[in-house]
């Protein structure tokens, strides 16, 4: 909190170019992630969406250098306010740690040490890093824990994790991330372990204390629902590469990737009927060993065609805010027909079914 | 009416039986070398004494060299040599044969030990586990109790008390009294620990959803102890027992040293590193020294092989 | 939430199951407390119907989902299952029920032994009741593996962890289907898993509903999933019924307070809807040893008067199949 007052208020923050980080395994090459570039600006919050496995996770730790040392193949530029995180050490990464960018994880009950006091675990960031002597670190913790809105805040310091309900428990986990001032705040599925309600109220947490201390925030999650309302830009991840970016508002009411669009139709909607049948995306995202050719969505894509099969497609912008890859996106005329198709089968099959 | 998609892709082909027990053999640039050598070692260890009564060169065990003059120029005289190849003992016996002929025992010792604890410790610790209540706190206190027993005492009562000497007439087995009466102590002090460390896995393995899945599909306790639970307890009970071994090899060690293991004529590597330690000075090194190394050796191979199973059954539960 | 009241509960002979004033407690270690985990709630299921169960975690939906499979025996209520009281049952009947209700949990790797082949976990409940010779089992198992969309000859070489959380919970789909229930209780099906993988399972439980003529009830927090697969919707709060009601009107016309904030919880994947932090539920849930009195939701209940911390509400017919608990109703009798 200390340092936010000379960061600069704005500009770019965090530019990636052409990371890849591939992991060499006894089956063979990993390519977790596959050549993934884009910026993000000082304060803003980008969500970072996608299915299981599709290489999420390891894009956050490529960006914070928290990757396993054995087998890891690293390429490309990871520019932070202008220095190339990549190729910083272990020991040069670790002036970044805590005090510029923190992460949240999904299980706040494996993240947090189940023999500290939760006190002391906010506090030895403060020390160790920021030097603070023990009533000072003891005084900032509560703070921290008044910020992060646990009920009863003195009595939670001298208590052990287990003790703390679940939402509490991702709370004191923020009041640890955000205990040096980070300038970058990892989320990695910060709520998927925890149920709607608290869900709803640890996203609005960490949306607030974006705003207060001009964090920036990468939210990663599976749940389109999820980044909707608690991010500026999205960037939707499918097997290790970038399938669209966008600005939340752009991607939502324009959305081009037929992944995207597929991802967004599975999920059951508050205004539909009772029983109205969810577009599933059939099978899984692919061995990232031996990835498809072409378009690695092409084999669950219902709009593929033989260029799919066989072209790559590139990340192209369509406007300063919003880039795709994709040969047949949502609105173009080969995906149009298929639509009409599509629609006319259900058709078909709904008056069989009635009959 | 479906869309359901079978994304099953690949078929993993069939392991044979023998792959499925050792797990697929790797390449030799591959191999762990701690383990092969371990296992080697054991190889030969187990093979010596199993035949110990039958090699000729070990039968010699228990033979004085001819005559008191003899005996006398022999005592500590030789160094590992041609035809002592540890060199000999205080009455000039060959400490190989005997090395060799212990082995048989601290081994029969051991594992005998070890089996009768996993049985009674795990059948035990299961139940504690599963049944909990009553059952679960007599056989706590009971745990408890065995715990805080001086080993010594209880060596001391169980040899000292029933076992003191004579044979043992079990029908078919003939034992000698104060070889089994070991195996009792070793095994009342191996049962409590490892029966803690069933009870617990059980504690945690019934409250697994699977169990109470097969629960509810109506399956009876039995059922569910043995087909459920069991065979997820093995690999915890598997690197238990290789460890312990091991500690119950070099406690083995520790009674012998108190003068209550076996007895002559009877050696075991405790036994005779205890009967030599004396004289450490007068030349007794040698024979200090190659029962020690065996000992050594053996604990660190069971420990290495332990270690590897463990590995090998561990399952990883979670991959999504 | 409230509250307590049978008034929505239909007449004998129509409901295939009918929970009256359930209750179920658990001693805290021994210090002569109890987590008042259910508290005298009452619902019914018709036949071939789902009806969804929400709440917020700690509510009592899992425990409500055990005490009707009787795991373990509730501690007070009646549950009867084809005009069958379920509680009182021993022996043979004991056996019967356990072929005809089936339950799924939450973790889907957790809920599958790892280290048994999926084929035997599948084929376990007909080895269990001695069901058909070896080969017929076979048989069956393979139909209701294929029918959830598992490979039988990969099910026949692989364990659960060979499998992705999908794939696991497809087979426990399939573990409950083998015995030909008629009821099949759904405990958090979806909630581990992600959600394209989430609209696969749901669509499966629609077809296999339609398909073996089941009946369902479906345990979830997210009441979007709810919606999308109940016919009716009960929501529970600390152990009491809040409201009942078809899952449309639920959605369209919320009467419960909680409700509505439950509602707006919901994430919505739309960043045109603005909804703001206190239109949603705050703090956090009390402590079940300790509920407190009169309407337990009285404590974060936006609305709460007086009377509220006296009086514990009843359900009462709002009229069109709606109940709710509330001495204040968003809305009011039609
Ligand atoms: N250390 C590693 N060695 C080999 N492969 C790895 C390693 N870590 C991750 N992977 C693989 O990289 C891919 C991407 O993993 P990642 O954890 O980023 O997925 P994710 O999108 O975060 O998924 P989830 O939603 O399940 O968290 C996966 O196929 C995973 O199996
Ligand atoms: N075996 C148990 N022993 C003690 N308390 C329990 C036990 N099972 C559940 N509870 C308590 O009962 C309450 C309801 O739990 P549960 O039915 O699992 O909630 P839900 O499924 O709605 O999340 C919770 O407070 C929980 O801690
Ligand atoms: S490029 Fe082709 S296969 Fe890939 S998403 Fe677009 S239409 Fe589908
Ligand atoms: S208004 Fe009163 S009775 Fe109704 S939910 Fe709120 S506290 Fe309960
Ligand atoms: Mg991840
Ligand atoms: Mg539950």
């Amino acid at each position: 909190m200390t340092s936010a007052m000379h960061r600069p208020q704005d500009g770019t923050l965090l530019e990636l170019r052409d990371v890849r980080t591939h992991f060499s395994t006894a089956r063979g090459i990993v390519r977790a992630v596959d050549g993934v570039s884009f910026t993000l600006e000082r304060g803003k919050a980008l969500g970072i969406v996608g299915e299981s496995g599709s290489g999420k996770t390891i894009l956050a730790r490529s960006i914070m250098g928290l990757l396993p040392k054995r087998g890891t193949i690293r390429q490309g530029e990871v520019l932070y306010a202008g220095d190339d995180l990549a190729k910083l050490d272990l020991k040069g990464m670790r002036k970044f740690w805590g005090q510029e960018m923190s992460m949240i994880f999904q299980d706040p009950m494996t993240s947090l040490n189940p023999l500290m006091k939760i006190g002391n675990q906010i506090g030895e960031p403060l020390r160790v890093h920021l030097g603070m002597d023990k009533e000072n670190a003891r005084a900032t913790a509560l703070k921290l824990l008044q910020d992060v809105k646990i009920p009863e805040p003195e009595k939670r310091l001298d208590q052990y994790p287990h003790e703390l309900s679940g939402g509490m428990r991702q709370r004191a986990m923020i009041a640890i991330a955000l205990a040096c001032g980070p300038t970058l705040l990892f989320a990695d599925e910060p709520t998927t372990a925890l149920d709607v309600t608290v869900q709803a109220q640890i996203l609005d947490l960490i949306q607030e204390q974006r705003r207060d201390r001009n964090m920036s925030v990468i939210l990663v999650t599976h749940d389109l629902g999820v980044v909707a309302g608690h991010t500026d830009e999205i960037a939707v991840m499918y097997a290790g590469t970038l399938a669209e970016k966008a600005t939340t508002a752009e991607l939502f009411a324009n959305m081009k990737h037929p992944y995207t669009e597929a991802l967004l139709r599975s999920i059951p909607k508050l205004d539909q009927p009772s029983h109205t049948r969810l577009m599933a995306i059939g099978g899984r995202p692919p061995d990232l060993i031996t990835p498809p050719t072409g378009c690695r969505f092409a084999p669950r894509c219902p709009y593929a065609t033989e260029k799919c099969r066989t072209e790559i497609p590139v990340l192209e912008s369509i406007s300063a805010e919003h880039s795709f890859a994709c040969w047949n996106p949502v609105g173009s005329s080969h995906w149009q027909s298929k639509q009409d198709e599509l629609a006319s089968n259900a058709g078909l099959a709904s008056a069989g079914g009635q009959a | 009416m479906t869309d359901i998609v079978l994304d099953t892709p690949s078929k993993p082909a069939k392991p044979s039986p023998l792959t499925r027990l050792i797990g697929r053999v790797p390449p030799i640039r591959k191999w762990k070398w701690g383990f092969v050598l371990s296992v080697a070692y054991l190889v030969v260890l187990t093979f010596f004494a199993v035949f110990a009564n039958v090699l000729p060169f070990i039968r010699r065990y228990n033979e004085l060299p001819k005559g008191a003059a003899a005996r006398k120029l022999a005592s500590y005289r030789g160094k590992p040599s041609g035809s002592y190849w540890f060199g000999n003992d205080k009455l000039g016996r060959d400490t190989f044969a005997r090395s060799v002929y212990a082995a048989q025992k601290t081994l029969t010792i051991g594992l005998a030990s070890i089996v009768a604890a996993l049985v009674i410790g795990g059948l035990l610790g299961m139940l504690a586990g599963y049944y909990r209540g009553w059952y679960d706190r007599v056989l706590s206190v009971i745990f408890d109790v065995l715990l805080a027993f001086p080993a010594i005492v209880l060596a001391l009562i169980v040899v000292g008390r029933f076992f003191q000497s004579g044979r043992l007439n079990l029908g078919l087995f003939q034992m000698d009294k104060r070889f089994f009466g070991v195996i009792v102590v070793l095994t009342l002090l191996s049962v409590a620990p490892l029966a803690r460390i069933v009870r617990a896995q059980t504690l945690a393995l019934s409250q697994r959803e699977y169990v109470l899945a097969a629960r509810g599909l109506g399956a009876s306790s039995w059922r569910i102890l043995i087909r459920e639970i069991l065979p997820n307890l093995l690999p915890a009970m598997f690197s238990v027992a290789f460890t312990g071994l091991a500690v119950l090899l070099v406690a083995e060690g520790g009674l012998a040293f108190l003068g209550f293991s076996v007895q002559l004529p009877f050696p075991t590597w405790g036994f005779m590193i205890n009967e030599a330690r004396p004289d450490i000075v007068k030349g007794g090194g040698w024979a200090v020294f190659f029962p020690c190394i065996l000992l050594f050796l053996t604990v660190l191979a069971f420990n290495v092989i332990g270690d590897r199973v463990a590995r090998r059954f561990d399952i990883r539960e979670a991959t999504l | 939430m409230a509250g307590t009241g049978k008034a929505h509960l239909h007449g004998e002979g129509q409901a295939l199951l009918s929970v009256e004033d359930l209750l179920v407690e658990f001693p805290v270690g021994r210090t002569g407390l109890k987590v008042n985990a259910v508290t005298g709630i009452s619902f019914d299921v018709l036949p071939g119907e789902t009806l969804g169960l929400v709440g917020e975690s700690g509510c009592g939906k899992s425990t409500t989902g055990k005490a009707i499979m009787q795991l373990p025996r509730p501690n007070g209520g009646s549950i009867r299952f084809e005009g069958q009281e379920l509680t009182s049952l021993a022996g043979e009947g004991m056996r019967m029920l356990r072929t005809n209700i089936q339950m799924i949990f939450q973790d889907p790797i957790s809920s599958l032994n790892p280290r048994r082949k999926v084929t035997n976990i599948v084929m376990e409940p007909l080895n269990i009741w001695g069901i058909g010779t070896p080969e017929e089992r076979l048989k069956k198992v393979n139909e209701v593996l294929e029918a959830v969309g598992i490979d039988p000859d990969r099910a026949a070489s692989s364990k659960p962890y060979q499998f992705s959380g999908g794939q696991c919970q497809r087979i426990s789909i399939a573990r409950a289907l083998v015995l030909d229930p008629k009821m099949i209780i759904c405990d958090e099906p979806v909630s581990a898993l992600d959600v394209s993988v989430q609209a696969q399972v749901l669509n499966l439980l629609e077809d296999l509903k339609a398909k073996f003529g089941l009946t369902l009830v479906f345990i979830a927090h997210d009441l979007a999933v709810v919606k999308n697969i109940s016919d009716r919707v009960a929501v529970m709060y600390l152990g009491k019924m809040c409201e009942v009601a078809r899952s449309d009107d639920l959605y369209a016309r919320p009467a419960h307070p909680y409700t509505q904030v439950l509602l707006n919880s919901i994430p919505v994947p739309d960043p045109t809807v603005k909804i703001t932090g206190n239109q949603r539920v705050q703090g956090e849930i009390p402590s079940p040893v300790m509920p407190p009195s009169g309407c337990r939701f009285r404590t974060r209940c936006p609305i709460a008067q007086d009377r509220c911390a006296a009086e514990e509400p009843e359900l009462q017919a709002l009229g069109n199949d709606q109940y709710v608990a509330c001495h204040f109703p968003l809305r009011s009798a039609n």
